[in-house]
């Protein structure tokens, strides 16, 4: 169990017969995080925004550009992968097929000449935190995918890392055994408290697992926070449209000053929505910007209500929820309602919106626009 | 515009039987999903309609006149494929005339040209005609290509997981614009998916399918509230639904199911009429299914609850799922997604016997539910049908 420590990191890979260097050619641009003891880091992105780059980086696959990686209190930009004290699982399973489940879990301590019984003990106590004690006896090809991931992280672990990393290990199994093997993983680091690097693409597998995200773009970290502050408090456009699902629904916006009250306004819309007072000092009459809000602080007003009248353009009744989404302009805007009524298309519903619960983004740069209250 | 029927139809390829005596009647202008897991033989079954394949056994009738000997290209029929094919180097406007420009539909350029405005304007992409495919988003491709799909006026629109290769954002996204632009298809439509909430949002009928076979015909409702057995019920809803032990226990004239402990007792509701169904079918032990959005728990002690720990507590976006450990059976339930628990904690668990779907143990079949607004909302449903 060790603290992580990444201090500008940088990536760049030679483009050969392509000399021009611009700051987009880094894979991993500025980079410092800063994890825990016992903390499991969610590294979060689309493809190529860098995050397996950094986990190779971490594990010493890949050479560093430039910066600093910590391991405990060790640098370790220049320690050989086998000395920096990491247990590593990516998403191919990769186990040893002519040797049984047994003698994968215990291939590396068997390679660093730990003792037999130790080896035994080491892997009994492993084998029932990942369900495969009744594997021991198995050949690889006899297993599930999901069997295989659960050995293939088992075998990472028995090494008793400083820190385990896991690349994106549930993207080949399917949807139950994602989720099975998912909260098991949860379970794992509750039990052993390993400091954890996972890296994923998808934000619900780093939602449900991790205790801090970081979310990459372009090299870029965008955010590091919990779950709820990434979901709650984005500092972003790109992480605000990243978390959550459906995701927020972000819309060109300009600001009307009418008597003393600002009101966000939408192209070919008759939208209107009071702004929040706590950005009264922000705003100005004709300004423009990108307004953000989930769906579930949109709703159907009552008879009585003031909210705008607009048009259902789409009605799903998903059983356990419903969405309803309506034109603002060009764009789709969702909705989500746990209440039993039923819309149909085209039917004139009142739309009110929690002005509360909305963000505000700069129209070019997408930073966050923050009260200061 | 057709009727589409399918009649004893049975596919084989060598030994395997894709398709086992299958028979479905899809009416005009419906959009009916055939949903299953991978598989199943849902692709099969629309390559046969579609008369890519054809049956060992049965007919594909279209309106009544028999198909089997009718080539694909006869048919008119349209299909939509996963990656959308629009040719990148013509016009959208192109990309929805070609079908009207090919040897067998030709058309003369007046009528081309009223058609693909039609269309377009229909799909809200008439301001984007002279744009190229590259120039529009994946929703506009969308568009175009059901454009393309409908601009010939087809019996039947067949599409095979259209949203399948997305990732799970434009995956919603695209769901609700195809649910929005479903009203001006016009014509009948089957639609091909593995993913429950594609079924469920875009279904007027939904036919499950598993092993070649059809296992229930059914609305939304039909198939969430009243799944004719634990298959079905295990496939429709997310998370998926609860399955406990339970057995009938009478005393004093009251009725009870026993479930998940030795002695904890539900009772019955005397109103819905499943005492009466649970007595007439005979049968004593079941299968009790508890959807994850009706199941309660509080974090306090309270008499009459089950007492079980958290055994996995994972947020999912808007709210999240709580699974509870009671002895060693597993309960799932829906919390919101900023409760703040630990692992291993106590939780006490209220099960809603009044919104419980009751199964064989032994078969796995439906035997009744307790879920009155369910009833209700299935006789509502029945009685405006009857209506029309």
């Amino acid at each position: 169990m060790s603290k992580l420590i990444i201090k500008n990191l940088y990536k760049r890979y030679e483009n050969k017969g392509k000399k021009k260097t611009q700051p987009n050619d880094f894979a991993v641009n500025d980079l410092s995080l800063e994890c825990e003891d016992g903390e499991f880091i969610g590294i979060l992105g689309p493809s190529g925004c860098g995050k397996t780059t950094t986990l190779r980086m971490i594990a010493g696959l890949e050479d560093i550009t430039a910066g600093d990686i910590y391991i405990g209190d060790q640098r370790v930009n220049d320690l050989h992968p086998k000395n920096r004290n990491i247990g590593l699982a990516f998403e191919d399973y990769a186990l040893y097929p002519p040797l049984t489940v047994y003698d994968n879990i215990a291939f590396n301590l068997k390679a660093k000449g730990v003792s037999k019984d130790e080896i035994k003990q080491r892997v009994m106590d492993i084998a029932p935190l990942l369900k495969v004690e009744d594997l021991l006896d198995k050949m690889p090809i006899s297993l599930s995918g999901g069997q295989k991931q659960r050995v293939n992280i088992a075998r990472a672990i028995v090494r008793r890392p400083g820190i385990l990393l896991l690349d994106e290990p549930l993207s080949h199994l399917d949807g139950k055994m994602r989720q099975a093997l998912r909260i098991e993983i949860k379970r794992l680091h509750n039990e052993i408290k390993c400091t954890t690097v996972y890296v994923t693409h998808d934000q619900l597998e780093a939602m449900s697992l991790a205790d801090r995200i970081a979310i990459m773009n372009l090299g870029v970290l965008q955010q590091f926070g919990t779950p709820m502050e990434v979901y709650d408090d984005p500092a972003n456009e790109f992480v605000a449209g990243f978390i959550g699902e459906p995701p927020m629904n972000i819309l060109k916006t300009t600001i009307i000053k009418h008597e003393n009250d600002y009101y966000f306004t939408f192209e070919n819309s008759d939208l209107r929505i009071i702004a929040p007072r706590r950005y009264y000092d922000l705003l100005s009459d004709g300004m423009q910007v990108k307004m953000g809000v989930r769906p579930t602080d949109i709703y159907v007003g009552g008879p009585d209500s003031k909210g705008t009248p607009v048009r259902v353009a789409v009605y799903e009744d998903l059983c356990s929820e419903r969405r309803i989404g309506v034109r603002v302009g060009d764009e789709l805007v969702m909705m989500i309602t746990e209440d039993d009524t039923r819309y149909r298309q085209g039917e004139m519903i009142k739309l009110e919106v929690n002005g509360e619960k909305t963000h505000l983004f700069d129209l070019n740069t997408g930073n966050r626009i923050r009260s200061k209250k | 515009m057709a009727k589409i029927e399918v009649v004893n139809v049975t596919k084989r390829f060598g030994k395997f039987t894709a398709l086992n005596n299958v028979n479905l009647e899809i009416k005009d202008n419906e959009f009916f999903v055939l949903f299953g897991p991978a598989g199943a033989g849902k692709t099969t079954l629309l390559n046969n309609v579609a008369g890519i394949q054809i049956p060992e056994e049965g007919l594909i009738r279209f309106n009544g006149e028999i198909m089997n000997k009718i080539d694909p290209a006869h048919r008119n029929v349209a299909m939509v494929f996963e990656n959308y094919a629009l040719y990148p180097n013509l016009t959208v406007y192109e990309n929805i005339a070609s079908p009207l420009r090919s040897p067998l539909y030709k058309k003369d350029n007046a009528t081309v040209d009223r058609e693909v405005h039609r269309v377009a304007e229909l799909l809200r992409i008439d301001h984007l005609l002279e744009r190229l495919p590259s120039q529009i988003s994946n929703g506009q491709k969308q568009r175009v290509a059901i454009g393309r799909a409908l601009v010939r006026d087809p019996n039947v629109f067949l599409m095979d997981e259209p949203l399948a290769h997305l990732d799970a954002k434009l995956r919603h996204y695209m769901r609700s614009e195809l649910k929005e632009m479903q009203s001006s298809f016009n014509t009948t439509c089957i639609y091909v998916t593995h993913d429950f909430l594609e079924a469920v949002s875009l279904g007027d009928r939904i036919a499950i399918i598993n092993e070649g076979s059809i296992v229930q015909v059914g609305t939304r409702e039909e198939v969430y509230y009243t799944p004719c057995n634990e298959f079905v019920a295990a496939l429709v809803g997310e998370p998926e639904i609860n399955l406990v032990d339970g057995r009938l226990f009478a005393e004093n004239g009251k009725y009870y199911v026993e479930v998940l402990e030795k002695g904890y007792l539900l009772p019955l509701p005397e109103s819905s009429g499943i005492i009466r169904k649970l007595v007439d079918s005979g049968v004593n032990e079941y299968h009790i299914g508890f959807r994850p959005n009706n199941v309660r728990y509080t974090f306090e002690k309270k008499d009459g609850l089950l007492k079980g720990t958290v055994y996995s507590f994972e947020s999912i976006g808007n709210k999240a799922v709580l699974i509870a450990k009671i002895g060693d059976k597993f309960v799932r339930m829906i919390a919101p997604n900023d409760l703040k628990v630990r692992l291993d904690q106590a939780v006490y668990v209220e099960l809603p016997i009044h919104k419980a779907i009751f199964f064989d143990a032994q078969t796995t079949r439906f035997i009744g539910t307790s879920d009155e607004a369910a009833i209700y909302r299935l006789v509502q449903e029945q009685l405006s049908k009857g209506v029309q």
